[in-house]
Parts: C-alpha cells; structure tokens; sequence
C-alpha cells in the first residue's frame, strides 16, 4: 500500500514536470475557452449545438492526451532504467501499475480541471454558460473519458518496447477508435443481414469506450431520442435510476479487465527477463 | 325584473336546485339575448315553468328529465350541483351553469356524457367527470352551430367528439384526460372532429390526450390559442384544406402541429417546445402537405423542429427552429420556400434527402461559417445540407446511433460527392434575422461558476504541492 502511494505520488510529480502534461493543459484549455466564445451567444443547456461540439472536441483531445501521457510513462519507464532499477525492490507488479494509474489519473483530471475550471468560471461571471446539470455530465464525461483511455494506454505501454512504439500504437488506437470506428461499423456491419446489426452494433459499442460514454451522456444530457426507434429501450434503461450505477459498473468492470490484462502480460515478461 | 321573479321562485320550491325553463313565447328572446353575446344568467319568466325539486342538498339528479322538459329554444340555468349523465339535447337549447363551474355532470356509465344531436346548442360553464376508460367520447355533438364555452371536461375517452356538424365554436374550455396507466394510443383525443367545417376552436385547454385537437376531413377551422401538453400530437390535421392554426402552445407532446394530407393550412405564430421524448418527436410536422404556410412558429428543444416529408409547394418562413437536436429535416419535400428562418443551437442544423428542388434562402444557420464579401448581409457560399446521414440510416437504422458522431462527421466530409444534387441553402444569412442576443432561458449559472472556482482551487494545489523545489 506504502509502495503503491510511492509509485503514484512520484507518478504526478515527475507528471507535473513533464512539459507534456503543460501543453496538454495549455491546450484544452485554449479549446475550452474557443468553446466558450461560441457558448456566450446562448445559453448551454441538455443536448444542444454547443454541447454537442463540445463532446466531440473532448473526444478528440482527451483520448489522444491520455494515451500519449500513458504509454510514453511505462514505456519511458523501460527505456531509461527506472523500471529496472525499480525492479531492484520489492515491488509488486501491481503495486507499481496501480501506482502508476493512479498517478497519471491524477494528472489527467487535473489537466481537465483546469480546462473545465477556467472555462466555467469564465462563463458564469460574464453572463453565459452552462447549467450545472450540462456542465456536471460534460465534466463526468471527460474525466471518464480519460480514465478508460489511460486503461488502454497501460496495455499500450506494456506492450511497446520503447516511446515510437507507444506512438503508433496510440495513434493505431485513437484512429480507430475516434475517427474511423463509423466508417468501419458501417462498411463491415452493412455486409451482415439486416437483423444482426443492431446486435452487432450494441455489442461493439461495449468495446469503444469513446462511443460508450458519448452515448451515455447524449442520453444522459437527455438526448436519447437522437438514437432513433431502435434504442429505445436502452434509452429508458439508461435513464432509470438504475442505469447510473450500472454504467458505473461497466465502466469499472472494463477498466479492470484491461488493468488485469495489462497485469499479466507485465508479470509474464518480467518473468521472462 | 329578474331578481325579484328569482326570489318568488326561490321561496316556493325551497330546493338547491332550480331550472326554470322558459315558455316557447320567450324562446325567441332568450337565443337573442345569448347570441348577441350577453348570456342571461337566470331564467325566470311567467308561463310555463317547470322546476324539478329535490328535497335533499345531498343528493344528486338525472339530466336527462330537465332537458326533457324543457321547451326548444329556451335556456337551463343549473344550479350548483351534482347532475347525472348520460343525457341527450335533442332540441335547441341553452345550458349553463349558474356559476361556472359549480354544476357537475357525472357520468359513472359507458355511454357518452352529453349528446348533442340538436342544432343552436350551447353548453356554458358546466364541469364534466367522466372518468371511465371508454370508446364513447363525453360529449358528442352532431348539431350545428353549437356553442361550446368555458366547460371543464375530465375525461377517459375523447372529451368533444364532432361529426358531421358545422359552424361551431369551442373555447375557454378545458380538457383533461385523467385515467392513468393507459397507453398513449389507447387514449382518446381532447376535440375530434370529423367531417365538421368552419368550426372556431379558441383558447381551449388539452392535457394527457392522444391529439389534443384532431381534424378529419373537415375544411376550413380555425385553431387559435389553444394549449396542448403532453398529448401525442397536438394539433393534428389529415385530409383537411385550408385549416389555420394560429398563436397555439404545444409543450411536450410527441409532435407540436401535424399537418398531414392537406392543402392550403396556414400555421403561425405558434410556439412547440420540448417535443423530445420520443424517437419520433417533431415541433411541427408536414406529411404529404401542400400550398400551406408556416410562418413566425418558434420550436424549440424538439427532437425535429420542422419535418418535411413528401410535401410539395410549402413556404416555410421566419420561423424559430431553436435548440432542437436537428432543426429541420427534408425527405422527398420538393418546391417548397424555406426563408429567413433562424437555425440555432441545433445539434444539427439540417438533415435532408431526396429534397434538391426547393428554394431555400437567407436562412441563418449557427453550424455555417460563410464568407460575405459584398458586405449584403448573406453568405456568397452556400450551404449545403449532406444527406449520407441520412442515406446511411434510412437503409440501416441500427446506425442512428452514430448521430453526430466525431467519426461520422468525418465521414460525411468525405462524401462530397454529387455535390450539386445536395438541398442547399443558395445564400444564408450571416447573422440570425433581428437576433436580440437572447438566450432562450438565461437560468442562475452561479452554481456553475463556484464548482469552477473549486476546479481551479484543486488545480492549483495540485500544482504547488507538485512544484520544483530550489533545495
């Protein structure tokens, strides 16, 4: 436990040196406050225009951010001699992944603080702005955003060797996973019968944290009805008192499996060297 | 004369109830008095008076016996009180509740609460509980020229079920659909008409209803307003000509204004918000419409604002279509005129296939950025509205779920092809049409302000407690 706080404490400390995690900051904030700009025409609330630009900027930044951030750690870890000098102690695999998780969280959310932070403080005092309630989801939204993608960026650092790997994986990941994830759902899934791609669909939204937690706040923001007929009952499933904690659950279980994951392969190779 | 006649008849029949039916001779008198718009409050006059007693303040009578006795053209003042339904008018007749409000006509059966085959029938300031979950509507009229006014209306069928009756009116009235746990297409509608013309139906009241006011093939209406919430549609046209609906609210409905199979309807000044629950929520929508207007409409906070669908020569203009998830939505709509509308906060502005031969002009749009270089106010490019969208789903539904998507917005930027068969905006207007800036509802942000202010406070922390320190 003692270990685990070192790890992560050291984490957001060589984090907060990293001029990465400034420039990061520096830009979402500049994007936040872009955002602003176009927020003070109206006013933000629910499902809307400037909301839903918003989400799709987060979308853009914060998975990139956390998997840049992420990899690049484990992997620097590698390359310079910490994790092996680290390996000189009795420190647990877990311990020092968890540590590192944490961490790197830590910095993650800050850097969406600050964003969040200047940007609503910003519109409340001129005038514009967002309710609490849009601007609560939207803040939820990107820190959960950054959560599964720092998950993904773990595994991604595991199994690079060195920071170019990391790269290509985590742009690999983020093009994949952002950008062309409709284009390849669409051209695959068309080629099934007409029956089996709701199905389909549903059960690959389970694998792309982006589209799972943009779908859970468009809902959320009380945009479900954008989804069409065919979603109906998810809609209402969401929305019930329920559907809060079971996406809680879900995203906590998706975490976990890749933590694990990333766990084993860590413990295998570690083995091996 | 009237007070003193009052008295008389108050001190024979010692009863809470009193009607007093006017003789043939004063018939004629009575429909002047209540047509040139000054209804007489009593009724009271020499001849043949008829009263029904009852002893009791606590029970309750049947109807159906006072209208029995009452002469044709005369007018029924009743008294507050429980009366029983169902009755039928079968003669020209005035009935009216003393005080508003305070005559009740219960109907417990399944019949409809109050027939009217009659012509020149008013029903004045009466309250109606008839609360069964039933197929019978409460009130029926298949007279014409009926005057219906100010009546209160709890209802589990449709409340006023017209057929076949014209030139009437309803106003002031207020219909509520009360049976719960009853599915929205088992309800009944608030006023249905049906083969009824020229009909005025002014500041009513719907809530809870299937349609809160539904037109069939009756011509001619005149809808003003009126206030629907939470019905399936709130005002719903089919096969009807030149209806207008005009200065109505819908608010949370599933669709605001349905104008399907029709020609020639004007609606405007109307105002439909938060038509966004269900998946096929619309603020205003044309089916099959043709040569109709909509003009100075606000909707916001729709699923659609305007959907437009296989309807031809239409002028959709100055409308508000505000904070909708897609502002306006064109499927196979052909030469219809869509100008100076402001598209805002929508989180699509428009949707549109099969729709390239209308004229749409000096619309503003807040998802368009255009160039003006002549300083005229519009855009010198245009704005063209990419149907793959709405290609994609129309064939494949389970990718709805990809509504703006940052992957599918990506993906619409690279289907750029047959660009010129797009609907397109020819010139939109680079700022909203006499925008005042205004926020649709500025609500308190300051709550938002101080959990920015704790964001920032964290930030910093976090940031001192992580500095370099020069040791």
């Amino acid at each position: 436990m003692n270990l685990l706080r070192h790890v992560a404490a050291r984490e957001v400390k060589i984090g907060f040196r990293n001029p990465w995690a400034y420039s990061f900051m520096a830009l979402f904030t500049l994007f936040m406050f872009s955002l602003l700009l176009i927020i003070l025409q109206g006013y933000v609330s629910g499902y809307s225009g400037v909301s839903g630009t918003m989400l799709n900027l987060a979308i853009y930044l914060l998975p990139l951010m956390a998997l840049m951030l992420g990899s690049f750690s484990l992997t620097g870890d590698k390359e310079e001699g910490n994790w092996e000098l680290l390996s000189t102690y009795a420190l647990g695999t877990g311990a020092y992944l968890l540590g590192k998780y944490i961490g790197l969280a830590i910095v993650l959310l800050t850097i969406v603080a600050a964003g969040f932070g200047l940007s609503g403080l910003a519109g409340s005092m001129f005038g514009g702005g967002f309710d609490l309630a849009t601007y609560g989801r939207l803040l939820i939204f990107a820190a959960l955003l950054s959560l599964f993608f720092l998950a993904i960026a773990l595994l991604i650092g595991t199994l690079s060797r060195n920071r170019w790997q990391a790269l290509t994986a985590a742009v690999g990941v983020w093009f994949f996973a952002i950008i062309a994830w409709p284009s390849l759902l669409i051209a695959v899934l068309g080629m099934l019968p007409y029956l089996w791609i709701k199905p389909a669909v549903t059960a690959l939204v389970f694998l792309n944290p982006a589209e799972l937690t943009r779908l859970f706040t468009v809902v959320k923001l009380g945009g479900g009805s954008t989804l069409g007929p065919e979603y109906y009952k998810w809609v209402k499933w969401i929305l019930q008192p329920w559907g809060t904690p079971a996406f809680a659950g879900i995203s906590l279980l998706w975490i976990s499996i890749l933590f694990t994951v990333s766990y084993v392969l860590w413990e295998r190779r570690r083995g091996r060297g | 004369m009237t007070s003193t006649c009052r008295l008389a008849l108050r001190s024979t029949i010692m009863g809470w109830l009193v009607v007093a039916v006017l003789s043939g001779g004063q018939a004629s008198a009575a429909a002047a008095e209540s047509a040139s718009g000054h209804p007489s409050t009593t009724a009271n006059h020499t001849g043949s008076v008829d009263v029904s007693d009852v002893s009791s303040a606590s029970m309750t009578t049947d109807l159906q016996p006072i209208l029995d006795e009452a002469e044709p053209g005369s007018t029924i003042v009743l008294k507050p009180g429980i009366y029983l339904g169902p009755a039928v008018i079968r003669k020209p007749l005035e009935l009216r509740s003393e005080i508003a409000g305070e005559s009740i006509l219960l109907n417990e059966s399944e019949e409809s609460a109050l027939i009217v085959e009659a012509d020149d029938v008013t029903l004045a300031g009466i309250r109606i509980r008839d609360e069964a979950f039933k197929p019978q509507a409460t009130i029926v009229v298949s007279g014409d020229r009926a005057r219906i006014e100010q009546l209160w209306i709890a209802t589990g069928a449709d409340g006023i079920s017209v057929k076949d009756a014209d030139n009437g009116t309803i106003t002031s009235t207020v219909i509520d659909w009360t049976p719960r746990e009853v599915s929205m297409a088992a309800k009944g509608n608030g006023i249905d008409l049906f083969n009824s013309h020229r009909w005025r139906i002014d500041g009513n009241t719907v809530s809870d209803a299937h349609d809160g006011i539904y037109m069939e093939k009756s011509d001619d209406t005149i809808v003003t307003g009126n206030v629907v919430e939470r019905s399936r549609y709130g005002i719903h046209c089919m096969y009807t000509a030149r209806t207008v609906i005009r200065g109505n609210v819908g608010k949370a409905n599933v669709t605001g204004a349905m104008v399907m199979t029709a020609t020639e309807v004007e609606v405007n000044g109307n105002t439909f918000t938060k038509q966004n629950e269900n998946v096929h929520s619309q603020g205003i929508l044309l089916f099959d419409a043709h040569d109709s207007v909509f003009e100075d409409n606000k909707v916001e906070g729709n699923r659609t604002g305007f959907y437009v669908e296989q309807s031809t020569g239409n002028v959709i203009v100055g409308n508000e279509a505000i904070y909708n998830f897609v502002g306006i939505q064109l499927l196979d709509a052909e030469s219809n005129v869509v100008e100076g509308n402001l598209f805002q906060g929508n989180v699509a502005d428009a949707q549109a296939r099969g729709s390239s031969n209308n004229e749409i002009a000096g619309n503003y749009w807040d998802g368009f950025s255009g160039i003006d270089t002549d300083g005229d106010g519009y855009s010198d490019t245009a704005y063209a509205i990419n149907p793959f969208f709405q290609g994609v789903t129309q064939k494949r539904a389970a990718f709805q779920l990809f509504f703006q998507s940052p992957g599918m917005e990506f993906l619409e930027e690279l289907f750029q092809n047959n660009r010129d068969d797009w609907s397109r905006d020819v010139k939109p207007l680079m700022a909203p049409p006499g925008f005042d800036g205004a926020n649709p509802s500025h609500g308190s942000s300051k709550a938002t302000g101080y959990l920015s202010l704790l964001l920032i406070i964290a930030v910093i922390g976090m940031l001192y407690m992580n500095r370099r320190r020069t040791i």
